[in-house]
């Protein structure tokens, strides 16, 4: 009788607390708890970007997006396009010459910020406010900045002597592409600075003390102690940096809109006025596609340096 | 006699010392105060903007960098009075919040197993989830728009409450991850001896002290939000479904008239904000960027 009874009960806690024992198996809870953020991305990021993949393949268009499948007809009309080729060298060189120059200075004003100053948080503060504030709006002050009639960067150059009258800047091809660099490193160079500055803090100061009194000079102490330990924490700086930079079409976009004639588009931008603009899915998405390699390059590098990392 | 002979000796190597240290200091001034005008420039040049007065402003014979009259608020006033402004603050109040919602719903329970338990393929997904970060507006926008016209959210905030999270899940699981993994495991194997489940463990004992972890995501998911240009460009082009960001750098540019004293001053209305609000978790945000790469 008692038997019975204390079966039963136990037979109802089974029933009650299935879903409960099910979430205390270890594998179940963890997937259980992963899966909606998963089912998200999968929605969202990996099925979308298999619409492009297809698109790139067919002749979609905003009007018939599902379109008909016309194999390499989208790329060999995107190699064959003037303003594309175009793109694609501005893309590589923007992004090059944004890269190192931000390397550069970023180093230089890593380690100034490095040093014990008056006021060190405020100005770090200032300093990082092309960053954190959206890249849209600073943008568009620089846009004002390089303004034909009102340029207050002309307004120094005539009144310091450098020129009697100021270049148009976002209207000339040159002076256009040296502007989008300029603001892109604007932007990017506190952040370049800043991850350089924690990455320098953590090299162990006895190291390079030691190094230098082995006689080691600056620049020595910099390329043969501190760049191998802070290489981690360089590398993915650079690489967010790089795969930022190289697929951005903000900055381009509020400064020329690809203009003057088509001379300063990048291939995000590009793909945006065909895709978007133009209503022609495939071929936008052929050329935002060359955006591709650059960025499983990069997962393919982030993927090793964590996999490493997992090692230690 | 010895000790004067020193003295002077002494006297002149302390002066050459300090000549050098002087030197020192005032290179490293100059150097930091030229990055401190290339950072600031602009943003001061944004305040100067939105509150001189447009005779001031246009009149090519003033100095550029002061006040030549009088500062006005005649700029703001039209950026409240006359454009939907006060429109794209709400919108972008809703959309950030219910991303924020979304964002912090999904990533809390991904971070949390991802970072304190294993399972198969535990630490393949963690990473998959950060590489997702990775992948640009501008490889998604076409199909996404597609997806958008399917669901019939064209031109509305709601696309945006929609493909946001795509870039806020990725960010913030992997800067709760580290947060979860401080938590000492020997606190939940604790409550798990004394018959806590594993949901009870979490949200009794885990969650509580994560706290400002999650509150660190909710600022960024918000930030996140209001940093983004391309996807309110490519989904919104209505003017009252706009963010304040768009909106701002849109639709105060009539053809090719710039309305640049209102422009300026809802810029500035909206960078300042963002901007403190971004400093304050700057150092979580490289610890995150850089994954602990140092570790």
């Amino acid at each position: 009788m008692a038997e019975t009874a204390r079966s039963a009960s136990y037979q109802r806690g089974v029933v009650g607390r299935t879903l409960g024992h099910l979430l205390d198996s270890e594998k179940v809870f963890g997937y259980v708890l992963v899966a909606p953020a998963i089912i998200y991305i999968v929605a969202l990021v990996a099925y979308p970007f298999g619409i492009a993949l297809w698109f790139t393949v067919t002749d979609a268009r905003v009007g018939d997006p599902l379109g008909k499948f016309t194999g390499l007809d989208n790329l060999k009309a995107v190699l064959d396009d003037d303003i594309f080729r175009r793109a694609l060298t501005n893309t590589l060189f923007f992004t090059l010459a944004s890269q190192a120059l931000q390397m550069l200075l970023g180093t230089t004003l890593a380690f100034l910020l490095l040093r014990k100053f008056r006021f060190r948080r405020t100005i770090r503060a200032f300093i990082m406010l092309p960053f954190t504030i959206p890249v849209a709006i600073g943008a568009m002050a620089w846009n004002w900045m390089l303004n034909p009639t009102y340029s207050v960067i002309n307004w120094f150059g005539e009144h310091l002597g450098f020129f009697q009258y100021g270049p148009n800047w976002l209207g000339e091809e040159n002076y256009a592409m040296a502007s989008i660099i300029i603001v892109n490193v604007w932007r990017n160079l506190p952040f370049t600075a800043i991850v350089l500055t924690a990455g320098i803090s953590a090299v162990p100061q006895e190291i390079i003390e030691a190094a230098s009194l082995d006689g080691a000079s600056f620049l020595t102490r910099w390329r043969k102690v501190m760049v191998p330990i802070i290489a981690p924490i360089l590398y993915i700086a650079l690489l967010f940096s790089l795969v930022f930079t190289f697929t951005d079409m903000t900055v381009v976009w509020l400064l020329t809109k690809g203009n003057p004639v088509n001379a300063t588009h990048v291939l995000a931008s590009y793909a945006f006025n065909l895709g978007i603009l133009g209503g022609a899915l495939g071929r936008g998405a052929t050329v935002s596609l060359f955006l591709f390699p650059v960025l499983l390059a990069g997962a393919l590098f982030m993927l090793r340096a964590l996999k490493a990392r997992q090692l230690d | 006699m010895a000790t004067i002979a020193a003295a002077p000796h002494r006297a002149r190597h302390s002066r050459a010392y300090r000549v050098r240290k002087i030197r020192n200091e005032v290179a490293f001034w100059l150097v930091l105060g030229l990055f401190i005008v290339f950072a600031v420039f602009p943003v001061y040049w944004m305040f100067l903007t939105a509150f001189k007065q447009v005779n001031d402003l246009y009149d090519p014979k003033n100095n550029p960098l002061v006040f030549n009259l009088a500062p006005t608020l005649d700029q703001v006033r039209y950026l409240f009075d006359k454009t939907n402004y006060l429109a794209w603050v709400r919108n972008t109040a809703e959309v950030g919040l219910l991303v924020v919602a979304i964002t912090v719903s999904l990533c809390v329970p991904a971070a949390y197993v991802l970072a304190r338990t294993k399972f198969p393929g535990s630490g393949t997904l963690g990473i998959g989830i950060f590489l997702t970060y990775l992948v640009p507006p501008t490889l998604l926008f076409l199909p996404l728009s597609q997806i958008v016209v399917g669901l019939g959210l064209v031109n509305t905030r709601w696309a945006l409450v929609l493909v946001y999270p795509t870039f806020t899940i990725p960010f913030c699981t992997w800067l709760l991850m580290g947060f979860f993994k401080s938590v000492p495991r020997e606190i939940t194997e604790a409550a798990r001896v004394d018959g806590c489940s594993r949901l009870g463990a979490m949200f009794r004992i885990v969650l509580p002290i994560s706290v400002p972890g999650i509150l660190t995501i909710v600022i960024f998911a918000f930030t996140l939000v209001m940093q983004d240009y391309v996807y309110a460009l490519t989904f919104v082009s209505a003017s009252d479904e706009k963010m304040v960001t768009l909106g701002v750098v849109s639709d105060l540019v009539r053809g090719d008239v710039f309305a640049w004293g209102s422009l300026m001053s809802g810029a500035l209305l909206i960078a300042i904000p963002v901007a403190v609000a971004y400093n304050f978790f700057m150092d979580t945000f490289v610890r995150g960027i850089t994954g602990g790469a140092l570790k």
